[in-house]
């Protein structure tokens, strides 16, 4: 069998990042390693030596993967490594705690032909939270090499994975996906006759999932008969009108369920139960919406609301502005500077200072900072995508499409951010469905921070508000939903540990978002504070304003108001901030207060939103949109007011 | 870095030239090509100082 001249057999060795897969490497191969770019690419690959039963081995470190269908450079590389290297075996790195996340991709493995051993590695860390895993049992439903390990310390399942290789024999494995796929996947497959390295099978479903690589290369082996698996693989996902990605990956996990059963079994742990409990209970309507009204009352209104919005700002605006660093810098100005032009542009009514400087870092910034701390404590825990899965079973009640809640979630962060975001949403339609309810009805951080603010001060405001933001939202979403049909894809999302919140990982996360943020905005507000003194100066903001006037009047608002809505054009928070001074001075009675909330949120995006609305978009799409958002705002203020007026609630 | 909505790992060196265009001076931001999720990217002082703290713990 074995020849004397044998090319050295290679082991390559994959999984997702932080599986401990290094480790394994190190572990196999001891000190005689390289590492080296991979042949253009600047992503690194170890290879080191090993030897086995007297015969000598090459093992690859590959960088991280989460499927054979690559996104990112790493990925591409690691793929290529497996399509280019011919391994002898391929050992699947996986971490014992997340067995039902990463299995799919052994199946993926497994699917296209590869030798797949399976290290399922961590073993340690989980049987410390309770859980057992049936490694035979796998083995058998797999029918390939299982090997459990824990290559940390004790180098637990080194030998048996050595003697899995070893031994290894190619096994014909195979898992049917259901019957109407099977059949696309074998019609495609029969028309390839080239030579691969992964089996036909694989290859047409990655072909059916859109994967540009493999495309040029069955391209490259198929020559003229490219063209009919060409038109064959375009006519399936044509007939199919549904996402084959996500249909294939459903596929998956089901089939991995089923191999999952009676494997992993779960010692009574009690805090390990806890945690799936409170992840279930934040999935299911009926235990998932109160326990949202509690994040956000908790999160939003009393810590961003009562706190940032009430105790730092009452404490940076009324005691450090306006009664210490204001009076001081407006002498200052008027006793050394005699131009009235550039007196009005520090310290003016606009001024730089006391109105660019003043809302940056005495309104929007401890609002936006307690923001983002309340924001990070709910990432950290992992809330976020139950939140999506929870808002996607309400949504689709309503007849709106479960995907769009992703951008729509991150709305509430940056609307500019989650329109670009739409991009990963299927259809046209879809995308300007949700490009419409984030122009509309979705305020961003900085924005609801303000406004979380300025309405909690006054019984009832916050609630009408509220109601008005999610009847706007729900009625918009759904009538939109009814004139632009469609169909509507399933929507699933990879959902990740529940876990406590660390400080570091918010501390962090706070101080970088508000560097950001500050970086991004103070500029923008100085920018404002030129163009509104220039337009004070010359006269234009008052002819503005004048435009304003009458449909202030039909809100119901005082004429100042219109320099809030002309300021939130440029920004969403700093119209908000407008509507603060209001308040401070008295202008504005709650029904007012809360008609000009929220016509303001309504109000057209700002100017950065509405740029790259414009990019994504196109010009007639965004135009339009930005007319009818500005349309509904004005049409519900109105409305509101009547209605708040006539009901005498919040009078 | 994970990204803090899917929990996919992350490297600043293969994302940071996909900025948004959406961010004024330059995009600070990872974008997670996995599913949109802006994540912050931390600066390297800040970085360097928790860095530092670690090592003295
Ligand atoms: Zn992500
Ligand atoms: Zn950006």
């Amino acid at each position: 069998m074995q020849s004397q001249t044998q090319t050295e057999k290679k082991i390559i060795l994959v999984g997702n990042p932080n599986v401990g897969k290094s480790v394994v490497f190190n572990t196999m191969t001891g000190s005689y390693t390289t590492v080296s770019n991979y042949p253009g690419t600047s992503v690194e690959v170890s290879r080191g030596q090993c030897e086995i039963a007297g015969e000598h081995y090459q093992v690859l470190d590959t960088p991280g993967m989460y499927s054979l269908l690559p996104i990112t450079e790493e990925e591409r590389v690691a793929r290529r490594i497996l399509l280019e290297e011919s391994p002898h075996v391929v050992v699947h790195v996986i971490d014992a705690r997340n067995l039902e996340r990463m299995l799919p991709m052994t199946l993926q493995l497994i699917e296209a032909g590869l030798p797949v051993v399976l290290l399922i590695n961590i073993m340690d860390e989980a049987e410390r939270v309770g859980m057992h895993v049936d490694i035979a049992l796998l083995q058998e439903k797999l029918q390939i090499p299982v090997v459990g390990g824990a290559m940390g310390r004790a180098k637990r399942g080194l030998w048996e994975l050595r003697d899995a290789i070893r031994d290894f024999e190619v096994s014909k494995a195979t898992f049917n996906y259901a019957t109407d796929l099977e059949k696309d996947i074998h019609g495609i497959s029969e028309l390839m006759q080239g030579d691969y390295t992964l089996n036909r099978r694989s290859l047409t479903l990655m072909l059916l999932q859109r994967d540009e690589e493999i495309a040029e290369r069955v391209k490259d082996r198929e020559g003229d008969r490219y063209e009919r698996v060409e038109k064959a693989v375009n006519d399936t996902i044509f007939d199919r009108r549904v996402d084959l990605h996500l249909r294939i990956s459903l596929e998956r996990k089901r089939i991995c369920n089923g191999l999952l059963g009676g494997v992993i079994t779960q010692k009574d742990g009690n805090q390990q139960t806890f945690a799936d409990h409170v992840s279930n209970w934040t999935m299911n309507p009926w235990t998932g919406v109160p326990l949202l009204l509690i994040v956000l009352y908790l999160g939003l209104y009393q810590f961003v609301g009562g706190f940032g919005a009430g105790t730092i700002v009452d404490f940076l605006e009324g005691a450090v502005f306006e009664e210490f660093l204001n009076p001081w810098v407006i002498g200052l100005c008027e006793t050394y500077i005699p131009w009235y032009w550039l007196n009005e542009l520090l310290v003016g009514e606009y001024g730089l200072f006391t109105l660019g400087v003043r809302y940056a870092v005495a309104i929007i910034l401890p609002i936006v900072g307690t923001f983002f701390v309340a924001f990070a404590v709910i990432e950290d825990s992992g809330y976020f995508p139950r939140l999506a899965m929870l808002v996607d079973r309400v949504f689709k009640k309503i007849g709106l499409n479960g995907r769009a809640v992703i951008p729509m979630v991150l709305g509430f962060g940056c609307d500019t951010m989650a329109t670009v975001v739409t991009r990963t949403l299927e259809s046209t339609r879809e995308r300007i469905i949700a490009t419409l309810l984030l122009a509309l009805a979705i305020p961003c951080s900085a924005q609801m921070g303000v406004i979380l603010g300025l309405l909690s001060g006054v019984p009832g405001a916050l609630m009408a508000w509220m109601v008005s933001m999610v009847g706007v939202f729900l009625l918009v979403g759904f009538l939109a939903a009814q004139i632009v049909p469609g169909e509507r894809p399933m929507f699933y999302m990879e959902i990740p540990p529940m876990r406590l919140p660390q400080i570091q990982n918010v501390m962090i996360k706070t101080l970088t978002r508000m560097q950001w943020y500050f970086m991004e905005i103070f500029p923008l507000f100085m920018i404002a504070s030129v163009l509104l003194v220039a337009g004070k100066l010359s006269g234009a903001l008052e002819w503005l304003v004048g435009m304003f006037n009458p449909v202030m009047r039909l809100l119901g608002l005082p004429n100042e108001a219109s320099a809030a809505f002309i300021f939130g054009f440029f920004r969403r928070d700093f119209g908000a901030a407008g509507l603060y001074d209001l308040q401070t001075e008295g202008l504005l009675d709650p029904v007012q207060l809360t008609v000009a909330a929220v016509t303001l949120t309504l109000f057209v995006p700002c100017v950065a939103q509405f740029l790259v609305m414009q990019k994504e978009r196109g010009w007639k799409t965004s135009l339009t949109i930005f007319f009818l958002v500005t349309g509904l705002a004005f049409a519900v203020g109105w409305a509101l007011n009547k209605f708040l007026l006539m009901t005498g609630f919040l009078v | 870095m994970k990204c803090t909505f899917c929990e996919h790992e992350l490297t600043p060196e293969m994302l940071r030239e996909k900025g948004c265009g959406g961010c004024l001076g330059g995009c600070r931001k990872i974008h997670c090509p996995y599913c949109g999720q802006e994540n912050p990217i931390v600066p390297e002082l800040l970085e360097k100082f928790l860095k530092d703290d670690k090592h003295k713990a």
